[in-house]
């Protein structure tokens, strides 16, 4: 089975997820870049499911459970940019700067 | 893997950083520094922003799609507990009636609390009649 | 299907009352009934820890055949060590929403939804100890830190509020989707989910580098929620925006939550790995420590003292971890390493509580956490200067007060371990000790030798500690009692700590 291309293509957009992460400097865009990274972990388990021939089928339930975690962590973390938007008036990371040493 | 085999990494680190620092170091110290206020701005494409655009969305769009993601999402269970529900037996319906109670809970509350309302009229009604002691908090100077 | 209930019914008893909550919010009475109704199922929930733990004892207790209660195939296992841990999770959180009563009661925040999702999170809690397996392992953890994110954002006006929250939760999603990587790369190469089954794969099939990969993802992932250094950015600044006794509850039960996982991943599903986990974890101690205390030793502000003070202790809570990076070290000392850590946890759990309950009273009628104005309490509150004496006393690690047991046993277990890194970060603890014991004092030093600022009005402020609430001087006596005896009789937790580390056995 072709594992190896399902394996880089869950370590690319890992990679791609954590490069958001560090750079967006939009909460929502660092938001959806979290979501990509629990994409990828979402293909290799399913990939790895199907490399091991799981007969409890462990990695596409996992997968399940991260997908439906994954959407009450955009629900928390979309109302929490809410908040500070109406706060604030901007979503940006880089102006939460009033808790510094 | 033993502490010792941490040490390329260690050293990795520190050279990486080490050489960040002695660029950065560098230019500050060699480059010559006239600044002027155009160049101190930040880069942006065409004409300088006057104010923040105006807010697009009402805000009840956000808590509507929330909610309508999660409790769709939810369903998911069900898919994992369909392929197999008739090696369960009542047990499995069990559990699954459950589970569902658990979600008509969820969507009572939500219900009860005004979030389903897309009328804002009806929205200051419940604040008074349902939660009468919920008050918005006075904002606190940053 | 044939489920122990017995074995469920902390979590039963639990997850009833947090619906209860959630209905009660809904009907019109007065707020504070389910803060009554969440103590009460607190306490109703600790019912079965007991007769799960004094088993043997009890008549209409039908005893499993084995030491531990196994159900759903493994996936959760009832053993002295998650009863004992469930204990701490349930009294600590009991403790925590003692403190928040008062405090949102105050701010009329929507207190109903708070102590919903105070209860979610010790749910998570409490199925934490038992989870024996990846998935429950990680929906346990999600619940236990998916409501703390919108609990340090409970003050909605406060800006800074809303910043400890939203830097909270990114940190927080990044560390699960880290977590979560790591979990992928353990189950590709083992194909097991099970901390049992992982063990025996693992063993089977030898290292590989993707299983050390993702073995240290994972733990990373959990270092992130126990902020151990370097990965504590957030730490200090969640804790001094959030409300007081959110940081409390962050402090000791989340974090707490954090160490079982680590505890019950590296000694259950890595325990063939220990010469992947131990150098990580002895280095996150060592780091830990030196640069939560040195950062502690520069603040002037109470709570972010407390909050510097917190990573230091992980670290010293990860000091006995750190004892397996010693290649001839022998199954006794590691189930000696187990017994440290779960009794600095019990320990910790108490001190820390206390020490943020004096916080939250003082800094609810002096308008400031600030050390310089708690300068010359015990000349207007002495009770109160008292408690802080006490439990910074504590957390200093004086005897005869419960943190010097705590760090004694840390000391031993890594001492025991014939070998010259263990030795080493027992060294580094040593001084860390010192430079803690200094910060700790500066702030009773404050408190009992200095004078009163003129910001201050003393003369006000008189007698203000016995107008402290009602449900925050229960929780002030509950951990001043606690924190006296198990400093002064030891051997209580000890036994408790003993039966637990049998959980780390067959090394």
């Amino acid at each position: 089975m072709l594992i190896n291309q399902f394996l880089l293509l869950g370590a690319a957009l890992f990679a791609l997820g954590v490069y958001g992460v560090l750079t967006r400097r939009n909460a929502v865009m660092v938001l959806l870049s979290v979501e990509l990274m629990l994409a990828a972990v979402n293909i290799n388990f399913v990939a790895f499911d199907r490399l091991i021939g799981d007969e409890l089928a462990g990695g596409q339930i996992f997968a399940l459970f991260i997908i439906a975690v994954a959407a009450a962590e955009v629900g928390i973390g979309l109302a929490i940019i809410l908040l500070i938007f109406r706060n604030r008036r901007s979503a940006n990371v880089d102006e939460l700067d009033l808790l510094k040493l | 893997m033993t502490l010792a085999d941490y040490l390329p990494i260690a050293l990795m680190l520190i050279l990486g950083v080490g050489f960040a620092a002695v660029m950065m170091l560098a230019s500050w110290r060699l480059g010559p520094n006239r600044p002027t206020p155009e160049k101190l701005a930040p880069y942006e494409c065409g004409i300088v922003p006057l104010q923040e655009p105006v807010e697009r969305f009402p805000v009840k769009f956000y808590i509507v799609a929330m909610l309508f993601v999660i409790f769709d999402v939810e369903l998911i269970f069900l898919f994992a507990w369909a392929v197999r529900f008739d090696q369960f037996g009542w047990a499995g319906i069990g559990a699954m009636a459950i589970f569902v109670a658990l979600l008509i809970e969820t969507l009572v509350y939500v219900w009860k609390r005004g979030a389903l309302d897309w009328n804002v009229a009806s929205r200051e009604r419940y604040r008074r009649v349902v939660a009468p002691d919920a008050e918005v908090a006075p904002r606190e100077a940053a | 299907m044939n489920v122990d209930y017995h074995a469920l019914a902390p979590e039963i008893i639990l997850g009833i009352t947090v619906l209860a909550v959630l209905v009660v919010d809904l009907l019109r009475i007065p707020k504070y009934w389910t803060a009554v109704i969440g103590l009460v199922g607190l306490f109703a929930a600790f019912v079965p820890v007991l007769t799960l733990g004094f088993c043997e004892s009890l008549d209409f207790c039908t005893e499993p055949e084995t030491a531990q209660r196994v159900l759903f195939g493994g996936s959760f296992v009832v053993d002295t060590f998650s009863l004992v841990l469930k204990g701490l999770f349930l009294g600590a959180t009991a403790v925590a929403l003692l403190l928040s009563v008062g405090y949102i009661e105050e701010d009329r925040y929507w207190q109903g939804e708070f102590y919903f999702l105070m209860l979610c999170s010790a749910l998570g809690a409490v199925v934490l100890a038992s989870s024996r397996d990846l998935v429950t392992l990680f929906v346990a953890l999600e619940l236990v830190t998916g409501p703390t994110f919108l609990m340090a954002g409970w003050r909605k006006g406060d800006p800074r509020s809303n910043e400890a929250a939203l830097k909270y939760f990114i940190i927080g999603v990044l560390s699960a989707a880290i977590l979560l990587f790591g979990m992928s790369l353990v189950y590709g190469y083992t194909g097991e989910l099970t901390f049992g089954g992982i063990r025996a794969a693992t063993a089977a099939l030898g290292d590989s580098a993707l299983l050390t990969i993702g073995v240290i993802l994972t733990l990373l992932g959990f270092a992130f929620k126990v902020s151990a250094v370097p990965f504590h950015f957030w730490t200090p600044d969640t804790y001094q925006g959030a409300p007081i006794p959110v940081t409390a509850y962050l402090s000791v039960v989340s974090k707490t939550a954090g160490f079982v996982g680590l505890l019950t991943l590296s000694y259950q599903a890595f325990a063939e790995l220990r010469d992947v986990w131990g150098p990580l974890l002895w280095i996150l101690a060592a780091l830990s420590m030196t640069v939560g205390n040195l950062i502690a030793v520069r603040q002037d502000d109470i709570v972010r003292l407390l909050g510097y003070s917190s990573i230091a202790q992980g670290g010293f809570i990860l000091v006995p971890f750190g004892a397996a990076v010693a290649g001839n070290v022998t199954g006794d000392q590691l189930e000696q390493a187990f017994f440290a850590t779960v009794t600095y946890l019990l320990i910790y759990a108490v001190m820390n509580m206390g020490a943020f309950a004096v916080v939250i009273a003082g800094a609810n009628r002096l308008k400031s956490t600030l050390i310089a104005d708690w300068g010359g309490l015990s000349s207007y509150a002495p009770g109160l200067a008292g408690l802080l004496a006490l439990f910074f006393a504590s957390l200093a690690g004086i005897p005869p007060i419960a943190g010097w047991f705590a760090k004694l046993v840390m000391f031993s277990s890594v001492l025991g371990v014939d070998s010259g890194w263990a030795t080493a970060l027992a060294v580094i603890a040593v001084l860390n000790s010192v430079v803690a014991f200094y910060y700790y004092a500066k702030v009773i030093k404050s408190a009992w030798f200095d004078q009163v600022p003129d910001t201050i009005p003393a003369a006000e402020l008189r007698g203000m500690g016995r107008a402290v609430a009602p449900s925050l001087q229960f929780a002030l006596v509950l951990t001043a009692v606690g924190v006296l005896v198990l400093g002064i009789f030891p051997n209580l937790i000890a036994d408790v700590g003993d039966v637990a580390k049998t959980v780390a056995a067959g090394f």
